[in-house]
């Protein structure tokens, strides 16, 4: 786990789209929403605190070890990293906007993540608790059905397949439109 | 056109190649698609197109020099 002490002190950061992951030496840092590495969510929630914040909600999307039946061994995490990033950064800016937010943060992993470890993480933080789990739910809703990223789970048996995809175009009959709008 | 596919797509695809054909929008983008592998068909239908990280649309004049992504439906979280 990334030390927490790798980030700036919360005033300087409240309203950040989504923090840096450490420095790795020797590799380019990941984009802001993206990160190849494992996600610092106790790092994440030390940055998310803010004195006129009375409520701060944090959820943590896990790999879960079984799906559909089959056993998975881990999941893989691909992203169109340049649009992923700026609309996450747009969803974060409306969620702070519709709901007054003090902090809104979103990281999502790619690349390989194993059962009980975090796929992706939001947090949020309000004067009152309604607005931030509201906010928290808009955003990760948003993400998982808008943002170019997908899984690829990986089972014990040697086979593979594609997560479910977000089939609100079904319904709404345009790619774009999601049941939620 | 550079034509660049991502997550299922690259069952039916290579992950990045080029189309010579003269293609003038996304529906033209798509029928040239099908023609290379037509079980793919149906996953075409269900994906979005970006040209320099936005989205277009149908109505999107494409050009030859233009790198087209291919986005299926996203499946994070």
């Amino acid at each position: 786990m990334t030390p927490s002490s790798s980030y700036p002190p919360v005033a300087e950061v409240s309203h950040v789209a989504a923090p840096p992951a450490a420095p790795q030496t020797g590799t380019a840092a990941p984009p802001p929403g993206l990160s190849a590495e494992p996600l610092d969510i106790v790092g994440l929630l030390s940055r998310a605190h803010h004195p006129g914040a009375g409520a701060v909600v944090l959820f943590s999307g896990e790999v879960r070890n079984s799906n559909k039946g089959q056993t998975v061994e881990f999941l893989e995490y691909e992203a169109y990293a340049p649009l992923a990033t700026k609309l996450i950064e747009e969803i974060l800016a409306e969620a702070r906007r519709k709901w007054q937010l003090h902090t809104a943060i979103a990281q999502h992993r790619t690349g390989k993540v194993a059962v009980g470890e975090t796929a992706v993480v939001v947090i949020t933080a309000s004067a009152h608790r309604s607005e931030a789990y509201a906010a928290n739910r808009y955003i990760i809703d948003r993400i998982k059905h808008e943002a170019p990223i997908w899984k690829c789970e990986y089972y014990t048996d040697g086979s593979r397949e594609w997560g479910n995809n977000c089939n609100c175009h079904s319904v709404t009959g345009d790619a774009t439109k999601h049941i939620y709008e | 056109m550079k034509i660049h596919v991502y997550a299922r797509l690259k069952d039916y695809f290579q992950p990045e190649f080029e189309l010579l054909e003269t293609i003038a929008n996304t529906d033209e983008l798509k029928a040239v698609l099908v023609k290379m592998n037509d079980s793919a068909d149906e996953l075409l239908s269900a994906c979005r197109f970006a040209v320099e990280e936005g989205f277009i649309d149908k109505d999107f004049k494409l050009n030859s020099n233009d790198t087209v992504v291919i986005i299926p439906p996203s499946s994070g979280g």
